[in-house]
């Protein structure tokens, strides 16, 4: 019987390695177009450019300069919205600042960041293409510059498939069209005009949003180090028993919630281009919580509450996909 | 807005400015409610003119759009006012008023877009209203996402500092990861 029991597993491995196989080779990956996309990742980080695009959800339209400096200190980037609300948002490399108006002054909310994608980001990225078909798409002209599509398809229906086109010269991308599994573009970014290679001032990175009647508030932030919020890393009690296949486990923090001080645990899994974060926050008061999925442009959510925990899901993914790994999160004391 | 300034706007919107008169008309920007709300309107119509949007639905927008624009003789005629004030004003810049023109052109089509995505505006002209029906209206509306489809305030606070939190692990449009949060609920 033991016997008969060890050869069903087998046989049942080998019928997952197939499997697997099977779909590795159902995706297929141009080598430049893998190429391209890795230079284009490196490019975000390392140019200094300063310019304007539009980001359009649904039937609605925003228009945004950016400002992005990249220099041996890190990155500094800074967003101002150019029409409805007036916000702007600073990023460093450790610190995001979000400037926004409230009656008649102005609210600046400081957020420790998490550390990005890991060092190992481009092996990610080709690892990704088992689960996307990479095509190299035709040459065009965006933003005055010359520029090449990328076409990414998702083998399944868990992700997202995107259409990018980069600076032929430069690599930056210059326009990303996501697009959901019918094919139509849920979301599009586009410059609609940009200049590379420039000398970013320090000026031009402060936050220039004041009014005649808004006073100055800074909000009191409350935040950990980089060295508590590792501390607790590793120590999850929380499982996620399904995933989208090719989404691993790619960083894991405790973060304290900057309003109540609730300890918040962040999850990251990622296939190496589309990426979800699972976050669970120990209830400490009557509070609200969602409950079923949300949507925003591209980003879904999906909420609940278990064992005295919100459990959120969030990623740019169908929202199948987040709801279907959040209803797969268990409490580990409870198995 | 004078024909200098809704030139410049239209230039940004075609992505041809630089140097001084990028600072320029975003010096503008920040302090013009109205050319913030002239550049939307430029900016849709030039999405809408070009065919980019989520699927079939904006397909028949455009489609209707032109339609209704073809009855529209008012703008017929501001459009051939335009033209000759502005080679008056501007005879060593023609590209650029072509591309003014290209805007007249649509002016109609953008009061019309306009009232869909923002009912309070009121410098759309009432007459453009009566030319598209109900339907595309209410099918415009369904699609707008730029918030949280949820009820509490306190619940869409917690989904956006979640987002924010998550804005570091995106990687494929690296580049504009933050724009959904600079733009969260501008629309509304």
């Amino acid at each position: 019987m033991v016997r008969g029991n060890k050869l069903m597993r087998a046989l049942f491995q080998i019928f997952l390695s197939l499997c697997l196989l099977l779909s590795s080779m159902h995706a297929y990956a141009d080598e430049k177009a893998i190429k391209l996309l890795e230079r284009t990742t490196a490019a975000a980080k390392q140019l200094n450019y300063d310019g304007v695009f539009g980001f359009q959800a649904g039937d609605k339209l925003q228009t945004v300069r950016i400002i992005h400096r990249a220099d041996v200190q890190g990155e500094v980037e800074r967003l101002i919205s150019l029409n409805g609300i007036e916000r702007e948002l600073i990023r460093t490399n450790d610190m995001v600042t979000c400037i926004y108006p409230e009656g008649e002054s102005v609210q600046a909310d400081r957020r420790p960041l998490g550390r990005g994608f890991p060092g190992d980001l481009l092996s990610r990225l080709t690892a990704a293409s088992a689960y996307y078909d990479l095509t190299l798409g035709k040459q065009s002209r965006v933003a005055g510059y010359q520029a090449q599509e990328l076409v990414i398809k998702p083998i399944d229906n868990y992700r997202y498939g995107y259409r990018l086109w980069i600076a032929k010269e430069s690599d930056l991308l210059l326009q990303s069209n996501l697009i959901s599994d019918r094919g139509s573009v849920l979301e599009k970014f586009s410059f609609s005009s940009v200049k590379m290679g420039l000398d970013i001032t320090e000026q031009s990175l402060t936050p220039q949003m004041k009014g005649n009647e808004m006073a100055w508030h800074r909000a009191k932030a409350r935040m950990k180090s980089h060295r508590e919020i590792s501390a607790h890393a590793g120590t999850s009690i929380w499982k996620v028993v399904w995933l989208p296949e090719g989404f691993s486990l790619i960083k894991q923090q405790n973060r304290l919630k900057a309003k109540n001080g609730a300890p918040v645990e962040q999850r990251v899994y990622s296939d190496g281009l589309s990426s979800i974060s699972v976050f669970i926050e120990k209830i400490r008061a009557r509070h609200g919580h969602l409950h079923g999925g949300s949507t925003m442009g591209a980003v879904n959510v999906f909420g609940t509450i278990m064992d005295a925990h919100f459990v959120t899901v969030v990623g740019e993914v169908p929202a199948r996909t987040v709801e279907k790994i959040g209803r797969s999160i268990s409490h580990r004391d409870s198995e | 807005m004078t024909t200098d300034q809704n030139i410049l706007l239209s230039a940004l919107v075609d992505g041809e400015l630089q140097g001084e008169e990028l600072d320029q008309v975003l010096q503008l920007l920040a302090t013009s409610a109205q050319a913030k709300i002239q550049l939307e309107r430029y900016q849709l119509s030039s999405d809408v003119l070009h065919g980019y949007g989520s699927g079939n639905q904006q397909q028949d927008l455009t489609t209707r759009l032109s339609a209704a624009l073809a009855d529209e003789v008012q703008y017929t005629k501001t459009l051939e006012r335009k033209e000759t004030s502005q080679l008056i004003s501007f005879p060593q810049q023609f590209w650029k008023q072509t591309a003014g023109l290209a805007i007249a052109a649509s002016v109609g089509a953008l009061a019309v877009v306009g009232v869909m995505t923002q009912p309070q505006n009121q410098l759309v002209p009432m007459a453009s209203i009566a030319a598209i029906d109900d339907s595309v209206e209410t099918m415009m509306v369904a699609q707008a996402s730029d918030r949280w489809t949820v009820d509490e305030q306190e619940v869409e606070e917690r989904l956006n500092t979640y987002l924010l939190d998550h804005n570091e692990y995106t990687s494929a449009s690296g580049v504009f990861s933050y724009a959904r949060v600079v733009s969260y609920g501008s629309g509304q």
